[in-house]
């Protein structure tokens, strides 16, 4: 399971006068630093689905970058299967997959060295990574391009690619920032079959998401972050119940309570 | 760290623009703009030889013998003027090419006459020759003069050299062949060197920094499980590669280009100027090199890992340059030599010690001290390239 509590990250503004009218009425900016994450607790279970929900610039990818061990947060704590993940990044890392916002392949790399390179980083075997790609290959639909260069691939492909690298080393824990995002029918349900998957394998998923569909084909919980804060997290059936069931006006419940705070 | 290594060289010799960097400019392009210039040159200077310059001459009655040496058809043609004419203007709307004015002293018998001077109106600038083709006809004329004034004197070959020259100085260099050449072509040697590690480093350093945050690769390499420290040594040690393949790659490109392009002529020279060198000199030329390649890749990839894009990435770079230039240029001025303060100005001091080992002056206990120097300021400046790297004010800017 994965276990976030109170996380807060803040950044230094690098030059204020640069922002905007809209970033500098924003509370959560406060002198020299932007507090982008102010307190953020959820958590997922195995063989569970968590959608991350929130409008842009809520601090959903600030999150998925401290869960992924890319930034470390200035306060709270991320607990994965019992490993506190501050104090040992790197032994973190080996149990999360976790996919960015942008596919992050290497273009002049073709789709089966991307894969291999990550799994060598793993540390995994030659025989193992071979195996593991034609596995990920089958699961995902890989097979006709994989040998070609990335810099080539469609953003199906690519994000296709991305996941299958970023599953190489069969973690313990899923991470995917807006993994539908910019896709074609096909290949989102490629995806999101492959998120099914690895619910029905037991490995706990969390993705952040606009797209309310895929939180109620998938998702188990739904965490909602607006302007840093959590503002709701626990099961999809207690969620839709803020709203009479819908999860459209459940969202947008959640999000004006913020609204009305700020 | 080796992984990162084989995979950043992997991705380096599949980039067209880093392989046209790294090895079709050197091997192809820099013989060609050379071979190119100096055949232009050459084309420019047959042309000046062979034109028929058109010119007047001012005070003919006086020097019938270089009129007579000017009437040569396919090299001159004479225009008439009178010799109260504008000769600056009649030049600069290319009436004339030249205007000759004798004066009226002018005689073979100079022991009487003394020294004429022959006025010569031409415009200087630009490759002309026009000087260099009257000249030859005056110092004829000269030596004829000057021959007949010593007959007349009865003076023998000796007297004629005493007067001619009555003191010489004579040169005895000391300096063995190879410290000459070392002195006029070791200075340039550091500057080729220098200027091409840093050139073939730059493409290499932006693409693995600035380009990697550019694509989004950097952030899924930074959450694998690897210190990010062995990620900048996989880095750096390939901007360094790329670095010193490039120095390689071009000094022997231009050394081979230079061969086949004097058909032999260079060979000689160059086999002995090499063969006096010696393996030892040339290897510890190159080792001197290690540093200043690790200086310039840890500098670079600090200045592309800051960088949010590739096109920001370039704007830092370039006046780096310029500041690699000037310890380089200080080590050419004359009077810069390896003493003093100067053995410890950064660059400088490399650059000083590789023209020693080409002259084979070097104090070798001088060289051990440049070098473990060198390697202390490149280990800083690498040490401050992996901290650099672990700032998340750096990576997520």
């Amino acid at each position: 399971m994965i276990e976030i509590k109170k996380l807060a990250k803040k950044f230094a503004v690098e030059n204020p006068k640069k922002l905007s009218e809209q970033e500098k009425k924003d509370p959560r900016l406060k002198g020299r630093f932007f507090h982008s994450v102010v307190d953020v607790s959820f958590a997922c279970q195995k063989g569970e689905v968590l959608g991350l929900l929130g409008p842009n610039g809520a601090g959903k990818t600030t999150t998925l970058r401290m869960l992924s061990t890319a930034i470390t947060p200035n306060a709270g704590s991320i607990e994965i299967n019992g490993i506190n993940v501050l104090a040992n990044p790197l032994i973190a890392r080996q149990k999360i997959g976790f996919l960015s916002g942008s596919t992050g392949l290497y273009g002049r790399l073709t789709g089966r060295e991307n894969i291999a390179y990550f799994g060598q980083l793993h540390g995994l075997s030659a025989d193992k990574i071979t195996k593991r790609i034609d596995e990920l290959a089958d699961l995902l639909d890989l097979h006709s391009f994989l040998d070609r260069r990335c810099e080539h691939f469609s953003t199906g492909m690519k994000q296709k690619t991305a996941i299958a690298r970023a599953v190489v080393h069969q973690p313990e824990v899923v991470i995917l920032d807006e993994p539908t995002t910019g896709l074609d029918i096909m290949a989102t349900q490629t995806v999101l079959d492959f998120i099914r998957r690895l619910k029905a394998d037991g490995t706990p998923v969390i993705f952040s998401t606009h797209h309310l569909d895929e939180v109620a084909e998938l998702c188990d919980k739904v965490a909602v972050i607006d302007k840093g804060q959590s503002m709701f997290s626990g099961d999809t059936a207690s969620f839709r119940a803020l709203a009479d069931g819908s999860l459209h006006k459940a969202f947008m419940a959640s999000i004006q309570t913020t609204a009305a705070q700020a | 760290m080796w992984l990162v290594f084989k995979k950043e060289l992997k991705e380096l010799l599949r980039d067209r623009k880093t392989l046209f960097f790294m090895i079709a400019l050197p091997l192809l392009i820099f013989p060609l703009i050379f071979g190119g210039i100096a055949f232009m040159t050459k084309q420019a200077i047959e042309k000046a030889e062979s034109k028929v310059l058109k010119y007047a001459l001012v005070g003919e009655q006086y020097a019938p013998d270089i009129s007579e040496h000017l009437q040569q058809p396919d090299k001159f043609t004479r225009v008439e003027i009178a010799p109260e004419a504008d000769f600056s203007q009649l030049i600069r709307n290319e009436t004339v090419d030249f205007v000759l004015v004798i004066p009226d002293n002018y005689s073979a018998d100079v022991l009487t006459a003394g020294q004429s001077t022959i006025k010569l109106y031409l415009n200087d600038a630009g490759l002309n020759l026009v000087y260099q083709r009257v000249s030859e006809i005056t110092k004829q004329q000269s030596a004829l003069f000057q021959q007949g004034a010593f007959d007349k004197l009865g003076l023998s070959e000796a007297q004629q050299h005493a007067l001619i020259e009555p003191v010489v100085l004579e040169k005895v260099n000391t300096a063995d062949s190879r410290e000459n050449w070392g002195e006029k072509i070791g200075g340039m040697l550091p500057y080729l060197l220098f200027i091409l590690c840093l050139q073939g480093a730059m493409a290499p350093a932006t693409d693995l920094g600035a380009g990697e945050k550019e694509r989004g690769t950097l952030e899924t390499l930074l959450i694998s499980p690897i210190e990010r420290n062995k990620i900048v040594m996989g880095k750096f040690l390939t901007i360094a590669f790329a670095g010193s393949m490039t120095a390689l790659i071009t000094v022997a490109s231009m050394a081979g280009w230079g061969l086949v392009l004097s058909q032999g002529m260079a060979l000689k020279f160059v086999a002995d100027f090499m063969g006096q060198i010696g393996i030892i000199d040339f290897v510890l030329i190159f080792l001197m090199l290690v540093p200043v390649v690790a200086i310039f890749a840890a500098v670079l990839l600090s200045i592309s890992i800051y960088a949010k894009s590739f096109k920001e990435a370039q704007s830092y770079m370039v006046p780096l340059v310029f500041l690699v230039l000037v310890p380089v240029i200080l080590a050419l001025l004359p009077g810069v030599e390896l003493k003093g303060g100067w053995a410890w100005v950064p660059l400088t001091n490399v650059a000083l010690a590789m023209k020693e080992l080409v002259k084979g002056t070097m104090d070798y206990f001088q060289l051990i001290a440049i070098f473990g120097s060198t390697v202390v300021i490149a280990g800083a400046v690498l040490a401050f390239c992996v901290y650099w790297f672990k700032q998340e004010k750096v990576l997520f800017r």
